[in-house]
């Protein structure tokens, strides 16, 4: 089958002119949209996890839901919750003109952002974002609910289950170990750090202006600084946030050890300090 | 490895997803890879399998590459063949040697990528595996995808194969395995039950009863030998494992001590602050405690009172086994990571003292493997 054919069979994803996409991850993409997957990325921050599921939202022209977990996320709540408080004060003094009913339960009910992609009329994109940072109880109870697209409704004994099955994305700073069962429900992808040509192709599209023997020059003492070994290297988004302040106050030159706004590029204060200092880093090493 | 990837497998076949070797290679890998570590693996089996080529597991500069079986296959080959002289790590270097064995790596991926052309070397593979890939699978013109031997000779996966040593990423994943919940954040939590039975006794005026929340309580206690010679090689790989284990746990305390641990601890690096062993063992016997350190001395540091090295000491009256042995009965959850690989704790200096203390408590070495290894340890008790 060529692949042509393969595209005319199920909507896929393309790219945006806002967000540089390398071949490799758009065929991933495609390949979790046709087999209807949960597509579990890792990767540095700023490899553009996140950007991604907006990406593929736009592009299908589906509307984006958001889970932003937090590491207070017991688990249900991500599908609804039942407002107790609301229920037991409107037992206690009536509902009043709400209209709400004490003895119907889904008067009550607040849908979570998993609990309004499974409702919704029509497909959406759902992201689960940093899953990582819930603990792994709460994981291991999503499992069920994101392969099956359902989950039950314990109060009242009842299935909600998605019309449209949502196209999953999650994403995972690997802050906490995920657990096998739940990796096994995804397909993973861990996503490389860019290399110095699609760097270019990235910067491109937010600074088509850039002179470009400045941005060589630039790439070079980028690349050369996530080299060094700090705490936290710089990533994409420092890279692109030391450029505009760049644009803003454009040196003469760039001197691998003077660089201006270094504060864009290193976040953590022993880095910054360690660049000050120049100190070099021993190589590491092990077993020989 | 499950059925179930097997059959998703077959499936994503059926629907036409891998077209090509390259779409196949990224299809396999996101079928059957769910972690980072296995990636490089993965790769190094897909370049084998379809390439014929046989990419050792260590990474491009690292001097591991010489217990390779793949480059001393390659080199006894080179050799025969006349390509290099009979003793060539004398007459061209070790590291000429290894350059010219990823140089020869690189031509060979380089041969197999783009264009359409024969896949199946039959022959001229210079690291001994000819008729591996001598199915002939044709790559059909030019791809859309990058080449997948193009994007395995990239390596970028390497670094997380869990064979390598630490580095940022993983050993927080490693040590993320490790937590302990229990109910001990504010009364913020509304315990609906217990609610519903308060107000009901009052005469169905309500009263809302919160239960604590419930939070990760975890100790750690890290003992790092970060004195002598003989620890200076590995200050780095410490000094990396310190500051992840920092942003892990919400209390974690590092003392310092050289080469063994006797009547004093100290609070600094530069061991100026001391802290008497006797306090740390009034710690919660649930506290977590690593030390870290080469367990590499001489005998008598070990077994003997008044064992330490140093003349001036005061602390040694009793010797560090009575210490050790007293921290082990304290603290159940203790494991000591040495930064020594294993294979090499009985053919390196301090192989007596390594199995002497490993014999009292637990020992894992100080790579990506021997950290999961310990935490599994520490879980398990």
């Amino acid at each position: 089958m060529t692949k042509k054919k393969l595209m005319g069979t199920t909507a896929s994803f393309e790219g945006t002119e806002r967000y540089y996409l390398n071949e490799e991850l758009r065929s991933i993409v495609n390949m979790a949209l046709a087999m209807e997957k949960p597509l579990l990325l890792t990767g540095e921050p700023g490899t553009g996890k996140t950007q991604l599921a907006f990406e593929i939202a736009r592009d299908l022209k589906m509307e984006l839901i958001e889970l932003r977990a937090k590491s207070t996320i017991k688990g249900e709540e991500v599908c609804y919750v039942q407002d107790t408080v609301l229920r037991l004060n409107d037992a206690r003094f009536g509902t009043g003109d709400t209209g709400r009913d004490v003895s119907r339960f889904f008067d009550y009910v607040v849908w979570g952002p998993i609990g309004r992609a499974f409702r919704a009329d029509k497909k959406v994109v759902l992201l689960l974002d940093e899953i990582d940072k819930t603990e792994s109880d709460v994981q291991d109870n999503l499992l069920d609910v994101l392969e099956e697209c359902q989950f039950a409704i314990r109060e009242v004994n009842q299935m909600v289950k998605a019309a449209n099955k949502p196209v999953i994305i999650i994403t995972s700073n690997a802050k906490r170990e995920l657990s096998d069962p739940f990796l096994r429900r995804c397909f993973c992808h861990h996503i490389p750090f860019p290399s110095v040509d699609e760097m270019k192709k990235i910067v491109d599209l937010h600074f088509p202006e850039l002179d470009l023997n400045f941005l060589e020059t630039a790439l070079t003492v980028f690349y050369e600084l996530r080299e060094k070994g700090f705490e936290k290297p710089p990533a994409t988004s420092e890279f692109l946030n030391w450029l505009e302040a760049l644009k803003i106050d454009r040196p003469e030159s760039l001197e691998a050890d003077q660089l201006p706004y270094i504060g864009t590029l290193l976040k953590r204060t022993n880095d910054i300090l360690q660049y000050r200092q120049k100190k070099p880093n021993p190589p590491r090493r092990m077993g020989w | 490895m499950s059925l179930k990837y097997v059959v998703e497998f077959y499936q994503g076949i059926k629907k036409g997803l891998a077209y090509d070797l390259d779409s196949l290679f990224l299809y396999a890998k996101l079928v059957f890879i769910k972690r980072v570590e296995d990636a490089d693996n993965f790769e190094r089996a897909f370049a084998f399998h379809f390439y014929g080529i046989d990419i050792p597991a260590v990474k491009e500069g690292d001097p591991e590459l010489l217990y390779t079986q793949q480059f001393r296959d390659w080199l006894k080959e080179a050799i025969d063949k006349g390509e290099l002289p009979k003793h060539p790590q004398w007459e061209l270097g070790l590291e000429e040697l290894t350059r010219r064995f990823w140089d020869t790596l690189k031509k060979q991926m380089e041969a197999h990528h783009g264009g359409s052309k024969w896949i199946g070397t039959g022959g001229s593979s210079p690291f001994g595996h000819s008729g591996q890939a001598t199915k002939g699978i044709r790559m059909y013109g030019e791809s859309q995808n990058r080449s997948a031997v193009k994007v395995i000779g990239q390596r970028r996966y390497v670094d997380y194969s869990s064979s390598n040593s630490l580095k940022g990423d993983n050993i927080r994943q490693a040590l993320s395995l490790m937590k302990n919940m229990l109910p001990a954040g504010a009364y913020s939590q509304l315990d609906v039950d217990e609610t519903i039975r308060k107000t009901a006794r009052n005469g169905g005026e309500i009263e809302l009863i919160f239960s604590r929340e419930v939070l990760d309580k975890i100790k750690v206690v890290l003992l790092l030998d970060n004195g002598g010679s003989s620890m200076m090689p590995w200050v780095d790989l410490c000094r990396l494992l310190f500051s992840k284990m920092k942003d892990r746990f919400r209390e974690f305390t590092p003392y310092y001590f050289h080469n063994s641990i006797y009547g004093n601890l100290y609070k600094d690096p530069q061991r100026l602050n001391p802290l008497p062993t006797d306090k740390l063992l009034l710690l919660s016997p649930e506290t977590r405690v690593f030390i870290v350190g080469d367990a590499s001395m001489a005998p008598e540091e070990l077994y003997r009172p008044k064992g330490s090295i140093y003349m001036d000491a005061n602390d040694d009256e009793e010797s560090s086994l009575v210490w050790l042995t007293r921290l082990k009965n304290r603290f159940s959850h203790l494991v000591w990571l040495n930064p020594i690989a294993e294979h090499e704790w009985d053919i390196t200096y301090g192989n007596w003292t390594i199995q002497k203390i490993s014999q009292i408590i637990h020992m894992e070495d100080l790579s990506l493997k021997g950290i999961k290894k310990a935490v599994e340890y520490l879980a398990n008790r």
